[in-house]
């Protein structure tokens, strides 16, 4: 019997074409990614069967947490420059240019509008571990800071529409006094956001 | 700096110059490969998957003008749907008109397809039976969300509104006076 002689081969394999697949997937991923935008706190949202994606732009965001704190956000930077502006005016707070540049910055945020200048003038890592109060939601003297939100931003970008995440277990109580504030502002229209369930259970 | 190249053997054509050897072209792409997956990964979990969607919702004018002018709707047309807490919410259909002998049946339920979705279907026949055939979309659901609510049973409900294709429904306050009455009933504030 004759003996099989396996020739020894090589074991490096030509990696060009995987190299290739590699950076193409790398490319694809580069370009679709948009980051997680950062939180003030965790939100956990309800799910529903809706089917209406979230746009992308021209979105003025209000998170409402579990408990009943509530942050707003604008997804717009020259929107949100605007609006420092007319909040500097409206409220008679005087901002500086890295303040300015703080809040340009700034995804979502929740506090006293006269805290805000005392906030921005942190760093913005010690910014992130400040434990922000939510914005004010009662009318305090006449002033309604809610209110005033809503309607400066959408005299500076009409184009605005409301998007509420709220976290499944915020309770109704105070979900309520944004929807009023919101209808006071003469806004009767606005997106709940939510995950998307699977078909029906 | 200049070295005499003495391992160079018998000086070819080139007349003692160092003679190029033919390199292969091959470079080991192993690494740049690793790199490659790495950064893969990382987009890959960095990205945001789902996408969120969003519920449209549209509440109506609360300015008092033309209140009046609203027709009112026949309440025998209605399902009143009144949300608790503890994942508990309560359906109660209003007589058209309030008398002694009026008995409200009222029964908690919850979100699931066999607490929702059931009575919904079942006021739908129901008013399909009444109106005629062609009625079956002039079922009003009145959603009425207690405070002490989720947010979750209201999302919750609205979309069971999308799933039985329930044409007209409303969030509304619970300032009825049987809401009310029935806060009591379930001991829960009703503000």
């Amino acid at each position: 019997m004759p003996k099989v002689k396996i020739p020894r081969k090589s074991t490096a394999v030509d990696m060009t074409a995987m190299c290739d697949v590699a950076f193409l997937l790398l490319t694809f991923f580069i370009l679709t990614t948009k980051f997680k935008p950062q939180e003030a706190v965790q939100i956990d949202i309800p799910p529903s069967t809706a089917q209406i994606p979230l746009p992308d732009k021209d979105i003025m965001k209000f998170e409402i947490a579990p408990d009943g704190k509530i942050y707003f956000g604008l997804d717009d930077q020259n929107t949100r420059l605007k609006l420092l502006d007319r909040l500097s005016k409206e409220y008679n707070i005087p901002f500086s240019a890295e303040q300015k540049d703080a809040f340009k910055t700034l995804e979502i945020w929740g506090m006293d509008i006269k805290q805000l200048p005392a906030f921005l003038s942190k760093e913005a890592n010690e910014r992130a571990k400040i434990k922000q109060d939510g914005l004010k939601i009662d009318t305090i003297g006449g002033e309604h800071q809610v209110e005033d939100l809503i309607l400066f931003s959408r005299q500076e970008n009409p184009e605005l529409r409301i998007a509420i995440k709220g976290d499944k277990n915020t309770e109704y109580k105070s979900f309520d006094k944004l929807i009023k504030a919101l209808q006071n502002r003469k806004v009767n229209k606005f997106n709940i956001i939510t995950s998307a369930k699977g078909k029906q259970e | 700096m200049a070295e005499l190249d003495t391992s160079s053997k018998g000086g070819g054509k080139h007349g003692g110059g160092k003679r190029a050897k033919k390199q292969s072209t091959r470079v080991d792409l192993t690494a740049m490969v690793d790199l490659g997956f790495l950064l893969i990964t990382f987009f890959m979990l960095a990205t945001t998957l789902n996408k969120p969607k969003t519920m449209e919702v549209n509440k109506p004018d609360n300015t008092e003008e033309d209140k009046k002018d609203e027709p009112k709707i026949k309440m025998s047309k209605t399902l009143t749907l009144l949300l608790g807490d503890n994942n508990k919410a309560y359906w109660y259909v209003s007589p058209d008109e309030i008398d002694a002998s009026t008995n409200l049946t009222l029964d908690s339920i919850d979100y699931s397809p066999n607490g929702v979705r059931k009575i919904v279907r079942r006021r739908q026949r129901e008013v399909m039976e009444m109106f005629g055939a062609d009625k079956k979309d002039e079922l009003f659901v009145m959603i009425k969300p207690l405070p002490g609510s989720k947010l979750k049973n209201t999302v919750d409900v609205l979309d069971e509104m999308t799933i039985s294709g329930v044409k007209r429904y409303a969030i509304l306050e619970p300032n009825d006076p049987i809401d009310s009455l029935v806060a009591l009933r379930i001991n829960q504030k009703r503000k």
